[in-house]
């Protein structure tokens, strides 16, 4: 027995005179249907799987976004529910996860890096290759000077414990050891990130 | 405590089960409720509906199903044994195209003709459904319930004769031999119908439709197995009619397939293309405006859609009335270049040089 009954695939235009409804005397329902759709539009919604962005456990979501990706350039998030088919979640989503739509439309959203100069007021919008400069430079001083070789006993320990990381949620296993890497191999002892999952 | 468990000094008002269930991968079939259900829905949707002399005629072919499902069992059984070798090589047990038909089938398309061929006058025709979904008033607009024995009267306005390119058909049938019908039942199942057959072969359908599901609800759920072709009913292997997306249950929202032979229904995964598997360029389309009952998953790999039906934007939804009643969404989408998954095999559509189906 053939698995696929590929016949079926094959239906394409919509022939109304030689289908069931022509063929059986019900060919008027067929034309006026036809007609009654004439006026309307369709319209199009995109249903994308992802992962919540909040925490490690990282549940399932479904995001509805308005049109197709492909024909038109507005894409706007409609909706976001749990995912039903996630094992982890199976459809469900804590208070935060439910208001994810809010965090996605919040208008004080972070969309780039922000720097309020030591004694400042205000925060401004600055690029990356400054921010991470900045970074890079604030943690090789906190670093040279807190960076602790050996306990009280006197054994090698190697530990930065002033500066802290906390990585993403969704992170995929690359992510996780190559995160693992980069803080771990600093020294850096606080630090929680989804391999801990 | 356990996750989920009951506090030990308040009521618990979450989820009666503990911990994150998975949804029950098959539900078989009840043959006491599939065809009243969708008998009752089609009545409910055929007021003022484009297609109405066409719903109601698919209303009165249901019910005359409801009557063969519920007076005779024209079924196969399988052994256990039978099921168990099919289900271990992935196979469904009940392969409409394959399985030996039990000749009953034959006596159900009798009894389905007589049933649908009495005019509604008569005592016969009153034969509606009874003790199944008999909240829903079945000529009153959505919304309305009236009693059952209420809208008896009511339905008799609304069935109209039969048209002569039916009735046809219907003698066609009733002069047919069993090679004849043998033969018009494996062309529908293995899909070549000709030109000539299209008119009988909705009652062909309607007859297996019952013996299939009749069939199917003899099996345990619990003893079928998905299919790795997840497209295709685990229990007969005919692919689906819709799919609806529920709202109730242990885990509302997820999709279940409805399996346009046998009714059997099965998990299959949302906004995954339910012919390719695809899930890059699948997009839901529906008509602007309606009520969001009723939406296509179109996927531009392989250009083909198929029906999602919103439980939670209409409780009563049936997969098998919905989807003919919402033959406007499969125009509007076929008209921007894309084919349905599987027809609707009580609709069939096709070209008028080539074959059907």
């Amino acid at each position: 027995m053939p698995l696929t009954r590929r016949e079926f695939l094959k239906v394409t235009g919509v022939g109304l005179a030689a289908g069931s409804l022509g063929m059986l005397g019900f060919g008027a329902s067929g034309v006026a249907q036809a007609a009654a759709v004439r006026p309307f539009k369709l319209a199009h919604t995109t249903e994308t799987r992802n992962t919540c962005t909040y925490c490690s456990v990282a549940c399932g979501i479904l995001i509805y976004s308005m049109g197709d990706r492909a024909k038109n350039a507005l894409s706007n998030i409609i909706h976001i529910e749990g995912d039903p088919d996630h094992p982890v979640n199976r459809g469900t989503l804590c208070p935060k996860g439910s208001a994810l739509l809010d965090i996605v439309h919040a208008p004080t959203r972070l969309k780039a890096p922000r720097y309020r100069k030591p004694g400042g007021t205000e925060f401004e919008e600055v690029s990356w290759d400054f921010a991470l400069d900045r970074i890079a430079r604030l943690m090789k001083e906190d670093r040279d000077k807190h960076f602790i070789t050996q306990n009280a006993a006197g054994t090698t320990v190697n530990r930065w414990t002033s500066t802290g990381m906390l990585a993403a949620s969704a992170s995929s296993n690359e992510t996780a050891y190559l995160t693992w890497k980069v803080a771990r191999s600093l020294g850096m002892v606080v630090f929680d990130n989804q391999a801990r999952v | 405590m356990k996750q989920a468990e009951a506090p030990p000094d308040a009521s618990w008002s979450g989820p009666s089960h503990a911990g994150v269930k998975s949804p029950s991968p098959i539900v078989t079939p009840d043959p006491a409720l599939r065809f009243a259900a969708t008998a009752a829905r089609l009545d409910q949707l055929a007021a003022g509906h484009p297609m109405e002399p066409w719903l109601r005629f698919v209303a009165r072919l249901s019910r005359a199903q409801h009557a063969v499902a519920t007076t005779l069992a024209p079924a196969a059984i399988l052994s256990a044994a039978d099921v168990t070798r099919a289900t271990e090589a992935r196979l469904p047990p009940l392969a409409a195209d394959g399985h030996p038909r039990a000749p009953s089938w034959r006596e159900a398309l009798t009894t389905l003709l007589n049933h649908i061929s009495v005019e509604p006058d008569s005592p016969v025709g009153a034969n509606t459904p009874v003790g199944a979904n008999t909240s829903v008033g079945a000529n009153t607009p959505v919304g309305a319930n009236t009693p059952v024995g209420a809208d008896s009267s009511a339905k008799n306005l609304h069935e109209t004769p039969l048209p002569p390119a039916t009735l046809n058909a219907i003698t066609q049938l009733r002069t047919s031999d069993t090679t004849t019908l043998e033969t018009l039942a494996n062309n529908f199942l293995r899909g070549h119908i000709p030109l000539s057959d299209t008119a009988a072969t909705i009652f062909i359908v309607a007859a297996l439709q019952v013996y299939f599901t009749g069939s199917a609800a003899r099996l345990a759920a619990s003893d079928l197995r998905l299919l790795e072709e997840r497209a295709l009913c685990p229990c007969c292997g005919s692919p689906s009619v819709a799919g609806i997306i529920t709202a109730t249950g242990l885990i509302p929202g997820t999709r279940y397939l409805y399996c346009s032979m046998c009714s059997t229904a099965w998990n299959h995964t949302r906004a995954v293309c339910v012919t390719c598997g695809g899930t890059r360029k699948v997009s839901l389309q529906g008509i602007e405006g309606d009520p969001g009952v009723v939406k296509v998953e179109a996927c531009a790999d392989c250009h083909t859609y198929s029906k999602l039906l919103y439980q939670v934007r209409d409780t009563q939804v049936d997969p098998y009335a919905d989807d003919l009643a919402s033959y406007g969404l499969d125009l509007m989408v076929s008209e921007e270049g894309f084919a349905r998954h599987a027809p609707n095999p009580l609709l069939l559509t096709g070209d008028s040089e080539e074959d059907i189906g």
